[in-house]
């Protein structure tokens, strides 16, 4: 009951897809409630996490073509500057994670992961499916896809890191000294595309390279977290 | 931990069917629906020519292709499509091709013809023909190179060359990491074009001084040929022909606008089509003229009949006749006339004539004139080829820089000279071997490089000429400007024993696919299933790690 009213009182930003899906989900909970009550599963959590994807996604791009027009500049320099601040606008990512964590009841590693699963699998939907679906079923091969394979697999793992991170970040009993670690990882997750692009363009980087680099760059972050999390659920 | 995320999909198997099918159907449609894929390169490809004449087929047959490119160095030729640049090419290794099965051949020619070197240009101007000759159920198809299509078949040269030469681990790795090309086109198989209609156009001058005036016939035909209809330019044969056509209506019309200069001739201009499908234009007109109406300027006073073909190079001029013209005729005066421009203002000009019996056997006729002269109509045809056998005549190498400007302006001026003397009686009345009627201004060069250029810049082969197309307009409105009566004729085929056929789909768009083999798809099923096993082990196995971590952890914080 407490769940299907927190979903209603969030569902009230003007009619946009993420709504549409977000009431048909809400409906569907409540209508279905009876049933599932005591079989509340995972599973449509994590499409309610996918379900927030949509939604954060949504606004982050009515802000981004509000508030960034086009930028009118020649074709090779890159702008630092743009960039940098499109890629702020990533910190809504962080907040939805949170909405979708502070939601489930449940332990740490359960709300994690589930957050996590949902949002990556979201992300994959979206901005996966249609390429793989149009491209890799002709008759050419390609080696994109395959990188696209590995990039959605290292994405799954950077969205466990920034879901555990901001559960860490925030937890009332953080420990004064691990705030800055923990906020400077954040800062990583959010910014990782950024640096990842600059990489790219700085350095000239061929595509499996690249590939290789954010593969490093997720598994160092994520190493980090390990350990942060780990002190911190085991120091109690 | 992780007992959660399996907990996960257990639910999704355990609960409702539904989700669990949604999961699915994707996969399911992926592997079962068909998609037209992005090629890796698509390029236009122009076919052999195709056509039936008087029932005989000539040229290649099929033009659908689905198969995999090989170059000729390859062992197994049979059902793939072979690909040749021009440089390497030859009979052998086209009889080779054609032998064994080959499901296609493609011919790479440079984008540049001048840039060949003369002793291939030549050698495949002869096999033009033994190549049309045969008549072929493989499609053979020419594309111009650039840069995508030459790294196409250096890639497969390197992997056609390199099979059965080496072991056996080579060949798997070779095999496994090779890129292969799917040739594939589009359209349809090709069917006969029904009701086709070849247009020829005519124009008059008519002469002064009275009823019934002998009439002078000047012919070129306006079509080209080649191997390859959509890249037969037809500079030299006959373009050259057509605009030293244009020239003399020009001049003439220029003459006979003054009473002074008005001759006693009639000038009757034609421009035919179909000529190198045996002189269907011509054909047809005279059927039209002498059969089917009642007065016509050739049923009358015909003094000869003037086909220009082939004069824009060369330093000879031969006069093509099927029966030596007696004394006293208008034929024999044009003869003498010839000769005197020729050994008096053009001494590097080597004149002569050409006796040519028509022979009813052959499959084809020689020259334009023997149409005429089935008709016993006098006839002859100038040339600057010494016979009608001359490859140059039906080749796609005849492009614009075979026609040498400042030669077909000589030739131009020699034959409107001996045209003009002719006409106006001139040696009868005295007048010298060496005057010149034409003064340099009259000679228009420009004007004539211009029509050259215009005429050799699309390809003008008579299946793509139609009753609307712009050469045709372009050509009709041309004589309206110096001639009277411009008409159209136009030819189409007899429905039940039709003269000529022709097949369409001559351009055609290919795409060449880059594939893998089917050992590489195996390979890579593997590595996947391999790289999906050692994640699973290692999320299995996580809990490995994340003790580690505790023990690294631990001890710090027990420190404190």
């Amino acid at each position: 009951m407490e769940m299907s009213q927190i979903e209603r009182r969030s569902a009230n930003p003007p009619a946009t897809l993420g709504n549409h899906v977000q009431t048909i989900l809400v409906y569907r909970c409540v209508s279905l409630y009876p049933y599932y009550r005591s079989e509340y599963n995972a599973f449509w959590r994590c499409v309610q996490a996918g379900a927030t994807y949509l939604f954060v996604q949504l606004c982050k791009m009515l802000f981004l073509a509000t508030f960034f027009p086009t930028w009118e500049g020649g074709a090779g320099v890159y702008d630092f500057v743009g960039e940098f601040m499109k890629a702020t606008v990533d910190l809504a990512d962080l907040l939805g994670l949170h909405l979708v964590m502070s939601r489930n009841a449940g332990k740490g590693e359960y709300k994690i992961m589930v957050a996590a699963m949902g949002w990556a699998t979201a992300e994959l939907v979206m901005s996966r499916c249609i390429p793989l679906w149009v491209g890799a079923r002709g008759i050419e091969f390609d080696w994109k896809y395959i990188q696209m394979s590995f990039d959605s697999n290292i994405s799954l793992v950077h969205y466990i890191v920034m879901a555990a991170v901001v559960w860490m970040f925030t937890r009332y009993d953080l420990p004064k000294s691990f705030r800055l670690p923990v906020t400077v990882l954040l800062g990583l997750c959010v910014y990782k595309a950024f640096l990842m692009e600059l990489f790219v363009h700085v350095f000239l980087l061929g595509s499996w390279t690249a590939l290789l680099v954010k593969a490093v760059l997720t598994g160092s972050i994520s190493l980090c977290s390990l350990f942060l999390f780990v002190t911190l659920v085991h120091s109690n | 931990m992780f007992e959660e995320a399996s907990e996960v999909f257990d639910n999704m198997f355990k609960s409702s069917f539904p989700l669990t099918f949604i999961v699915f159907i994707p996969a399911v449609l992926i592997l079962v629906s068909p998609l037209p894929a992005e090629a890796a390169h698509e390029f236009t490809v122009y076919r052999m020519q195709q056509y039936d004449l008087q029932g005989q087929p000539y040229g290649t047959r099929n033009a659908i292709l689905n198969t995999e490119a090989r170059t000729v160095e390859a062992e197994v030729l049979s059902r793939r499509c072979v690909i040749m640049r021009l440089v390497d090419f030859s009979y052998e290794r086209y009889q080779k091709a054609l032998r064994q099965s080959a499901g296609a051949v493609v011919i790479i020619l440079p984008k540049n013809m001048s840039t060949m070197p003369q002793d291939i240009v030549q050698q495949f101007m002869e096999l033009e023909p033994e190549m049309l000759a045969t008549e072929t159920i493989v499609p053979v198809y020419f594309a111009l190179e650039d840069d995508e299509l030459l790294s196409i078949y250096t890639q497969t040269l390197t992997s056609s060359s390199s099979q059965g030469s080496s072991s056996a681990a080579e060949v798997l790795i070779h095999t496994a990491t090779a890129n292969g090309f799917q040739m594939v086109t589009s359209g349809a198989q090709s069917k006969a074009v029904s009701d086709w209609a070849i247009t020829s156009l005519e124009g008059r001058l008519a002469g002064t001084g009275g009823e019934d005036l002998p009439t002078i016939v000047l012919v070129a035909h306006y079509d080209s040929f080649g191997v390859a209809p959509w890249l037969s330019y037809g500079a030299d044969s006959n373009g050259s022909g057509v605009s030293m056509l244009l020239e003399l209506a020009r001049l003439f019309s220029r003459l006979y606008t003054y009473k002074r200069t008005h001759a006693g001739y009639n000038l009757l201009f034609f421009v035919s089509g179909g000529g190198k499908f045996n002189y269907q234009g011509t054909k047809r007109w005279l059927e039209d003229n002498l059969d089917h109406t009642d007065s016509s300027l050739l049923q009358d006073n015909v003094a000869f009949v003037l086909c220009l073909d082939t004069l824009g190079n060369g330093d000879s001029l031969h006069l093509h006749v099927s029966k030596p013209p007696k004394e006293g005729t208008a034929q024999y005066a044009l003869l003498k006339e010839l000769e005197t421009v020729a050994s008096n203002q053009y001494p590097e000009v080597k004149f002569s004539m050409v006796h040519k019996k028509i022979n009813l056997a052959d499959d084809t006729l020689a020259w334009e004139h023997e149409r005429f002269g089935i008709r016993r109509l006098p006839a002859f045809t100038l040339s600057h080829l010494n016979s009608h056998r001359e490859v140059q005549r039906s080749s796609i190498m005849d492009v614009r820089p075979h026609v040498d400007l400042r030669k077909l302006s000589r030739n131009t001026k020699l034959i409107a000279e001996s045209l003009a003397r002719v006409i106006y009686n001139l040696t009868e009345k005295g007048a010298p071997g060496d005057l010149q009627i034409f003064t340099e201004q009259m000679m228009q060069e420009e004007q004539l490089s211009s029509v050259v250029d215009w005429l050799t810049a699309q390809p003008r082969a008579a299946q793509l000429v139609d009753k609307d197309s712009s050469v045709v307009s372009t050509l009709e409105y041309h004589l309206g400007r110096y001639l009277k009566d411009v008409r159209r004729h136009y030819v189409k085929a007899d429905k039940r024993d039709p003269e000529f056929v022709f097949y369409d789909q001559l351009k055609q768009t290919m795409n060449a696919y880059r594939v893998k083999p089917a050992i590489f798809d195996l390979l890579l099923a593997f590595c996947i299933a391999a790289y999906l096993g050692v994640i699973y082990l290692s999320i299995q196995h996580f809990v490995v790690l994340y003790s580690v971590v505790r023990r690294i952890t631990t001890p710090k914080t027990k420190q404190h």
